[in-house]
């Protein structure tokens, strides 16, 4: 077992000819949430593909656990406990609730104790019990995050990596999914997070990380960084920055 | 005649709704593989011919009872499609998406020819074991073979819906096909999931074979290929990718065509469905059934361009060898030779023509031999029947192979990737069935015979050197017009349209004018090619330019290097003459072709002198 859950050691990505990320290091501590902030097109949903495996760094490397997932494909990576919420929910459209909820325990075979698990998301997010026959592509947007967050957990994951999970939703329902994510920290999953809203994520991150066109620029306690005039200049003030 | 009492019509459904079943065993298979890996299938209709062969080994020597038959059947098809999947697909994962789909020509042809070397082309009987009874029902009857049929149809169904709504595995396909990431982000091992889908999709097909073989108690190596085709158009009536949508697309495509025997008559059965299939590509490219949600009209877009710097050929050079062939003949003597390369000047032509098309717009046609055919029929009948000299004759056949070919691909101008492919392998079949059909004109099966050489001046042309001499001189002159062109602003223009249409048509590029004039020329350099191969052979029928040619015509222009002028030259004369010169038998040259073309996608997909 390590302190450090996650950690990005100097990652240099690119699609094609077109470099993301320039050197890239971060570090997710076990049981903390940590969020990578930036502005549009700064490389923030590169870095989750990265961790993923959707994406090869052509150097440095993806260290989970204290094992470097390099070499690994995406479902394998996630077989070592790292779980997914991607940009924009991705959820199976015409597949159910309980079916796109179920998806998440895919790589489990021990029926008995995802039928257990099922039925805890079910009390996480009473709402999904309601809908479970419903095609999850006509449920509202909250709860369609409802759903991308609990097919994340049934994979029982040590790890989550979140894409934006406030992008498009109602300020109610805003408040309600940061509620989730401390809830299932509290568990005992972290989490990391890239938002844009960096008010938002600071509420309840531990740390943070600044990426500024593929270079983070700035780290620190979540704390220090809601006071760090940069910060408020660049996120927290009325215009972003790109 | 027409039937007037309804016990025949009932027949005819009766009939149709058969067919439908076997076309839908076809056509869910080929919808399940779209729906996982985006990928049109042109191998399906090899592993259906595989089917029915396994069947027939197991009927006729083996004598096995029927349902260890079905389930042998099965078996060998299933392990053939995730072999194909590991072939034809897997590598090919990076590569631009028409790749894959040339993989399963190749794949395709391979596996017709290697059954025409086992089983020799010869069709052979498939006898059933099934009791002969029918029941009689308002005039109509059903056999115990029809019930068969329908009973593995809905039993398939009944099995394939199980097995997606019901298992983990399903789940995962279905999964895989709404959003490939998000189901690897759920720890779905996607490669699996394409070899089951392979699997289960090519068991299907088999089963469907051998069906088709009980049904008409016959079987061949070439039954595969209309019936793929027929699959592809069930499947796009139904909507790509779309299982239940198959399955009605395919009843719909039986029903047409059993009504359009009975009102028209069995030869033009094959008709129905390519012009179902134009018909649909061009009003409704998502399928009848496609909700209004409007899913993007092309499965993929991406040419085979493979980035490389072509060989570029000094001046001096192209000089030297033009002049060195020209001159062989003075050196060669032996008639069989100079034919043999004067054939292959010939085919140089129709992949000039290709290569424009494919290579420097990026249409990757499919019925490329059509236009030969159109050329060759045309030219032959002005000559025969119209009294034109031939020497007229044959560059008014290329006008009317541009024109006509214009004309037929026309409505197909405004599909991209798999579609143009699709498309165009229809209007090649379109043309064969025409010419089969319109007797009055074309003379049907029987073909034209004594069709006049070429001559000048009251001599004809036919010796040696002349049947050397006139294909390369022809062949001279259109190459230099075409990398004229090439080098033109039209070219360029051209070329633009290949990379991105998209943004074409944004800067004002008219895409239709243009793609019409890349295919008419096309047609004129082909229809001429034509010409000169009928005048040169002095018998032509529906059967002389089959859909192999095409097939054959791609590979060569894949050889050379796509767009490339010299390419188009060297891989004809490299494909055509090589295995003729070192006398290779002429039943294993198209699995030579086939494996060739296998080999290049995999491994050098910018061909030998480099994509332009
Ligand atoms: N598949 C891709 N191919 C090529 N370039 C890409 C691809 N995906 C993203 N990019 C480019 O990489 C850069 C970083 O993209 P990324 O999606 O990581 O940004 P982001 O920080 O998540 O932005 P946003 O706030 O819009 O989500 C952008 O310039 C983007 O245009
Ligand atoms: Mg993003």
């Amino acid at each position: 077992m390590t302190d450090v859950l996650l950690r990005l050691d100097r990652v240099n990505s690119f699609y094609g000819p077109v470099q993301v990320h320039f050197d890239l290091s971060l570090e997710v501590p076990c049981g903390q949430i940590v969020c990578l902030l930036g502005g549009n097109a700064s490389g923030k949903s590169t870095t989750m593909k990265v961790i993923l495996g959707l994406l090869k760094p052509r150097s440095g490397q993806v260290v989970f656990d204290g094992q470097p997932l390099t070499g690994l494909n995406t479902p394998q990576i996630v077989r070592r406990g790292i779980g997914s919420v991607p940009e924009s929910r991705r959820l199976f459209g015409t597949m159910t609730v309980r079916e796109n909820v179920l998806m998440g325990a895919y790589t489990r075979s021990d029926a008995k104790s995802v039928a257990e698990d099922y039925e805890g998301v079910l009390d996480l997010f009473p709402k999904l019990r309601e809908r479970h026959a419903q095609q999850a592509g006509t449920l509202s947007g909250g709860e369609q995050q409802m759903v991308a967050m609990a097919r994340a957990l049934m994979g029982r994951p040590r790890l989550i990596v979140m894409d934006e999970p406030t992008m498009g939703l109602s300020p109610l329902h805003v408040d309600r999914v940061l509620e989730m994510i401390q809830t299932i920290n509290r568990q005992g999953v972290s989490i990391f997070m890239v938002e844009q809203n960096a008010s938002l994520a600071l509420q309840i991150a531990h740390r943070g990380y600044v990426l500024q066109t593929g270079r983070i620029v700035l780290s620190g306690p979540a704390a220090d960084l809601a006071r760090d005039p940069q910060i408020r200049d660049a996120y927290l003030g009325g215009a972003q920055a790109a | 005649m027409l039937p007037t009492t309804f016990g025949p019509w009932l027949d005819y459904t009766i009939n149709g709704l058969v067919i439908g079943n076997i076309y839908a065993l076809l056509a869910v298979g080929l919808a399940l593989i779209f729906g996982v890996s985006h990928l049109i299938n042109f191998a399906h209709g090899s592993v259906y011919m595989v089917g029915a062969y396994i069947g027939w080994l197991c009927v006729t020597k083996l004598a096995l009872p029927l349902p260890v038959t079905f389930v042998t059947v099965a078996a060998g098809c299933g392990l053939l499609g995730a072999v194909i999947e590991r072939v034809g697909l897997r590598p090919l994962r990076n590569a631009p998406r028409i790749a894959p789909l040339l993989a399963t020509i190749g794949l395709s042809v391979v596996l017709d020819q290697s059954a025409q070397l086992l089983f020799s082309p010869d069709p052979r009987a498939l006898p059933t074991q099934l009791p002969t009874w029918r029941i009689a029902i308002g005039g109509g009857s059903i056999g115990a073979l029809d019930l068969l049929i329908a009973g593995v149809g809905i039993g398939s169904a009944g099995l394939l819906y199980g097995f997606l709504r019901f298992t983990k595995l399903g789940w995962a396909v279905r999964a895989t096909a709404l959003d490939r990431d998000a189901a690897q982000q759920c720890g779905v091992d996607v490669d699996k999931v394409n070899r089951t889908v392979f699997a289960i999709a090519s068991a299907l097909g088999g089963v469907s074979g051998l069906l088709v073989g009980m049904y008409y108690n016959t079987i061949d190596p070439n039954m595969g290929f209309q019936a793929g085709l027929k699959g592809i158009v069930a499947q796009l009536i139904g909507g790509v990718g779309n299982v239940p949508g198959a399955i009605a697309g395919s009843l719909l495509l039986g029903l047409i065509e059993s009504y359009g025997i009975a009102l028209f008559g069995t030869s033009y059965r094959n008709l129905f469905a390519f012009v179902a299939l134009i018909l649909i590509l061009v009003l409704r490219p998502n399928g009848l059934f496609a909700r209004a949600r409007r899913l993007p009209p092309e499965p993929l877009t991406g040419t085979f361009i493979a980035p490389s710097r072509p060989l570029v050929l000094p001046k001096w050079a192209v000089w030297t060898l033009a002049a060195l062939a020209l001159a062989l003949p003075l050196v060669v003597q032996q008639p069989y030779l100079l034919q043999t390369l004067g054939n292959a000047w010939l085919y140089a032509l129709l992949a000039l023509s290709l290569t424009l098309v494919a290579g420097t717009v990026g249409q990757v046609s499919l019925g490329h031999a059509g236009l030969l055919a159109i050329g060759a029929y045309a030219s032959s009948l002005l000559a025969l029947d119209a009294g034109v000299p031939v020497l007229l004759a044959v560059p008014l056949a290329g006008l009317v192979a541009a024109a006509l070919g214009t004309a037929l691909v026309y409505p197909a101008f405004r599909l991209r990737g798999h579609y143009v492919s699709i498309a165009t392998l229809a209007v090649g079949e379109i043309v064969t069935l025409v010419i089969l059909n319109w007797e009055s004109l074309t003379r049907g099966p029987i073909g034209v015979t004594g069709i006049p050489p070429l001559s000048v001046a009251g001599k004809p042309l036919v010796s040696g050197q002349w049947v050397y001499w006139v294909p390369l001189i022809v062949l001279l002159a259109f190459a230099a017009l075409q990398s004229r062109l090439l080098n033109s602003h039209l070219g360029r223009t051209l070329r633009a349209i290949r990379e991105d249409d998209v943004a074409a048509r944004s800067y004002g590029v008219d895409l239709n004018r243009y793609k019409g004039l890349a295919f008419a020329v096309a047609g004129f350099i082909a229809g001429v090619g034509g010409a000169l191969m009928a005048h040169f052979y002095s018998y032509i029928n529906h059967e002389t330019f089959p859909a192999p040619v095409s097939m054959l015509a791609l590979t060569m222009v894949i050889l050379g290097g796509l767009g490339n002028v010299a390419g188009a030259v060297l891989g004809a004369a490299v494909l055509v003459g090589l295995p003729e010169l070192f006398r290779a038998a002429a039943e294993y040259r198209m699995l030579i072709y086939g494996v060739v073309l296998l080999l290049l996608i995999r491994f050098r997909p910018q061909g030998l002198l480099g994509t332009v």
